[in-house]
């Protein structure tokens, strides 16, 4: 493996001063003059047509600014997915929560106290709200232009599925039910909206996900030229999936247009709950054939998903948990057909992991029923299936680097895992229990950008010596704008205090398409690296007139220019850059680059096709407890092994680990969204329980590193693969412990007591 | 509807961060209001605003509280802590080097609520046990880090030397 002086080094998040100062400043944190307090009024039905509204008593309250209503706004039909979107409900209302008009005024208490004087009549109407429901053609319509409550569906084949499970020495079949979950981010979403009168253009300065995405949708649901749309990104408060494109800006947007003033709309948290795009539940029915040695031969995926009732990324997150797992191990004959349903739920969408976990569950567990029925170790089983570098899928995914086996390897060792599945259980009230489960995940999605994926950046250096990068990917708490830095420091050979991450802003970042998919490793650093080494070569060059020496024999190392050929030390890099900017009137020197990866789209037909540049791979081992007489589950210990190609920065490697752990128990153990009538319940975190402090898992993290050829200095991704297994690792060592299948998420200790007793107690 | 006694203006005196403040504020507005609006500190933040989440923590008195869930007025003659009040002369307290060096902030939300809280737990108790900063802190919520890396910044500043994580 090749020494890096910057890279393999664990150095601290490089915005971590502010951060422990309490100077990050977040979007609730911005004042700016004349900044009115905005707040919106939401639909308290699920399904309802709004016969009237009413702001006249709302407008009289002193200290209001304006009203804004649907029939202020030009109508546009549009969405992030699938044109369904409107900013302010126009006739009727589709889910709890959904906007339907907002007030702004001087302070948070007279916007609360006029929204309440807000009167809407609305008629309500026949809901729904299981998606198995909401799929028949009975079922209530929520989109009349539709015809029906199918919002996608995907379907791929390869080989022929029938013909092998005819052949398969041993088929396993069942069906898994995912649950919702929220994404638990402790900052609620929110916008500083400012629209200019004299040019009709917008400021809007949010903390989103995707600064890409969301300007190109904004400009098209408000009516403005992009570049008429300034987006200028602030610190995110955490993410996970929650913060792309909000209707919750273009409510603020719209509002900011009606009072001619900036307007300020934060959620609290009840909001949040509604709005930001939980993960999509789903029904899944796998089955899966492998041969007497072990060898995977078919699978067949079917899904019933929860849409909600408007779109957002849910379609495609319903396309990884149907064929996403096809390409973690090499399995010729698949097939899968998804349905995504809408129904007067709140709008689903992407959540770490992004239907991978959900397709995983089934998976994991299937293989871990399957390797029991042959007699063979689960991660025997896997190993034999596992990809080797170089290899392509049935998908065409062209895995460049497979580190599984090696993870599966050192996870069961880390684990004691031989030694543990070995020993009887003792007696008692307490059931000890080690499971497995692996993952694969993708850096980057070509399949959802249609026109292209990747990322660019600017590398400049003026007079000061002071390396500023402009990237367009964002820091969403998980460490990019490190990364970034320490991808251009190993390039450019400069310590990492060198250099400085410009703002995001539409009007003078570059390209980047955001942290989704896991991509801002793989592509933003990527970019950072090109626009470092070009950046090198202009400056070898220039130092090389310098000194009257060929570039060819010059090189930085360690802020300092050397001379290759004789090893003499050139000149500081601060001097130098001093000198030779000064012989251009102080002209910068700016180096560009981007990353193009090998991705294609996807044949429309078939699927088939490369969709990112690199894939990661995941093996982890969780050991739990069990309580027979309360069915309580805790994990009492749990490695996580990982392939991230090459680990940029081990301490924000274990951080991912250790935080992806954590929110895979609270999604398999302690999270549940509770509805009624498409109302959610427990819209706190008194009631929608999010691990605690005291539920800290004890987390060995193993970071394994296969580099890889198309990752920069080989390096792959990790935010979402350290999420992906762990429920199921946890539900396959429950098995091993007390005998009950888990197929359904979250294992409450209610049902998992009531399984157990049905059984027959324990093992 | 806006209540008449809610509204009363009350005169309160108050140091925070060793400085002190006369001010005067409504009977009903909250302290964290008091600290972001009128002092304009904006470290201290506002989440989930039912005492849940506790990045509204600050010290009152020397003890943790959810300063969403107190009055202004609560405040009156008393000594608050917020995280601006932690570096001396520019020099960072040792827990917030400590959170800098384990990599205990991530997006940095829960972070000057979580340093705020450790402060009290170490103020109450020295050299607390494992199981003693995971309930101490349990009032404190963060998403991102899955608290190990938190957990050992405290254990740092309570127990120093290099005590580095067994991988």
């Amino acid at each position: 493996m090749t020494k890096h002086t910057y890279l393999n080094k664990s150095i601290p998040h490089i915005d971590a001063v502010q951060k422990v100062m309490g100077r990050q400043e977040f979007i609730s944190d911005i004042r700016i003059p004349g900044l009115l307090w905005g707040k919106v009024i939401r639909s308290p039905y699920a399904h309802a047509k709004i016969k009237e509204v009413d702001i006249s008593k709302a407008l009289k309250v002193p200290g209001v600014k304006g009203i804004v209503t649907a029939a202020d706004i030009k109508h546009v039909v549009c969405g992030p997915f699938i044109p369904d979107w409107e900013i302010l409900a126009r006739e009727k209302v589709r889910f709890v929560g959904q906007e339907v008009v907002a007030v702004a005024a001087i302070d948070s208490e007279t916007a609360e106290e006029a929204a309440a004087l807000v009167k809407i009549d609305y008629e309500e109407l026949p809901a729904v709200f299981d998606p198995e429901e909401a799929i028949l053609e009975t079922a209530p319509l929520l989109y009349e232009d539709k015809g029906n409550n199918i919002a996608y569906v995907f379907q791929t084949e390869q080989g022929d599925v029938d013909a092998t499970f005819a052949k398969s020495a041993y088929i396993r079949e069942e069906e898994f039910t995912t649950s919702s979950a929220f994404h638990g981010y402790l900052e609620p979403n929110g916008c500083i909206a400012k629209y200019d009168f004299n040019n009709d253009s917008y400021t809007l300065r949010v903390a989103t996900q995707s600064p890409y995405k969301a300007r190109l949708l904004y400009s098209q649901a408000l009516g403005v030229d992009l570049n008429k749309l300034r987006l200028i990104q602030a610190p995110m408060g955490g993410g996970f999936g929650g913060k792309f494109e909000s209707n919750l800006h273009l409510v603020a947007a719209c509002l900011s247009k009606k009072v001619q003033a900036p307007v300020r709309i934060i959620n609290t948290l009840e909001e949040e709950f509604v709005t930001a795009t939980l993960r999509v539940p789903m029904k899944i029915r796998t089955k899966i054939g492998i041969t007497k040695d072990g060898l995977i031969m078919a699978k067949e995926t079917h899904v019933v998903a929860d849409n909600g009732g408007r779109t957002n990324a849910g379609p495609a997150a319903m396309a990884a948990a149907c064929y996403r797992q096809d390409n973690l191990y090499r399995i010729p004959n698949v097939r899968s057909k998804g349905y995504l349903v809408y129904t007067n739920n709140v709008p689903k969408g992407a959540m770490r992991g992004f239907g991978n976990p959900q397709g995983l569950f089934a998976v994991e567990t299937l293989l871990d029923m399957l390797a029991e029925d042959i007699g063979m170790d689960p991660g025997e089983l896997r190993v034999r299936n596992a990809y080797k570098n170089g290899e392509v899928t049935v998908h065409g995914w062209s895995i460049g680097s497979c580190g599984l086996p090696e993870c599966i390897i050192k996870a069961k060792a880390k684990s004691n895992w031989l030694e543990k599945k070995k020993t009887k259980r003792p007696g008692g009230n307490k059931r000890k229990g080690i499971g497995l489960a692996c993952c694969n995940h993708v850096s980057g999605n070509r399949s959802m950008l249609k026109d292209f994926d990747g990322s660019s950046a600017i590398a400049k250096v003026g007079p000061d010596g002071k390396v500023i990068l402009f990237t367009g990917e964002v820091d969403i708490g998980q460490g990019y704008k490190t990364v970034a830095v320490q991808c251009a420091a190993e390039a450019l050979g400069l310590p990492t205090d060198y250099f400085e991450i410009a703002p995001v802003d539409s009007q003078s970042s570059v390209l980047g398409i955001g942290s989704l998919a896991s991509r801002g490793t793989v592509m933003g650093g990527n970019a950072v690296m090109n626009a470092a080494y070009n950046l090198k070569e202009q400056l070898l060059a220039a130092a090389g007139d310098l000194f009257g020496v060929n570039p060819d024999s010059l090189n930085i190392w360690k802020g300092v220019f050397v001379n290759t050929a004789s090893g003499k030390r050139m000149g500081d890099f601060r001097e130098v850059i001093l000198d030779i900017t000064n012989t251009k009137s102080g002209q910068p020197f700016v180096g560009t680059g981007y990353f193009k990866p090998n991705t294609v789209l996807p044949d429309q037909k078939t699927n088939y096709g490369n969709i990112s540049p690199t894939y990661p791979f995941g093996a982890h081992v969780a050991e739990v407890e069990v309580d027979l007489e309360t069915g309580k589950v805790e994990v009492v210990n749990y490695v996580a092994a990982n392939d991230v190609g090459k680990a940029i920065n081990p301490l924000l490697c274990k951080g991912q680990l250790e935080g992806g752990v954590t929110q895979g128990m609270g999604w398999a153990l302690l999270e549940q969204i509770i509805l009624r009538d498409g109302e959610i319940l427990n819209r706190n975190f008194l009631d929608y329980k999010i691990p605690t402090f005291a539920d800290m898992v004890d987390v060995h993290p193993i970071i394994v590193e296969e580099e890889d050829p198309n990752g920069p200095f080989g390096a792959k991704s990790l935010g979402e693969p350290a999420f992906n297994p762990v429920a199921t690792a946890i539900c396959n060592a429950i098995y091993d412990a007390v005998g009950v299948r888990i197929t359904k998420l979250p294992v409450l200790p209610e049902e998992l007591l009531a399984a157990m007793r049905a059984k027959g107690g324990a093992q | 509807m806006r209540q008449e006694g809610g509204q009363k203006q009350m005169k309160i005196q108050l140091t925070v961060n060793g400085e002190l403040h006369e001010l005067e504020v409504p009977a009903n507005k909250r302290l964290v209001d008091l600290l972001r609006e009128d002092l304009h500190l904006m470290g201290t933040k506002d989440g989930c605003r039912e005492g849940e989440c506790g990045v509204c923590t600050v010290l009152f008195n020397g003890k943790a509280v959810n300063s969403c869930l107190m009055l202004a007025v609560e405040a009156d003659q008393c000594e608050i802590l917020t995280i601006e009040g932690l570096a001396q002369d520019g020099v960072l307290h040792p827990i917030q080097q400590a959170f800098i060096d384990k990599g205990a902030t991530q997006c940095g939300f829960c972070t000057p609520g979580m340093i705020l809280a450790t402060k009290a737990l170490l103020n109450e108790n020295l050299r607390p046990s494992d199981e003693e900063i995971k309930y101490g802190l349990a009032g404190n919520l963060c998403r991102c880090t899955g608290y190990a890396s938190i957990h050992r910044a405290v254990k740092k500043v309570a127990y120093g030397g290099s005590e580095e994580v067994q991988d």
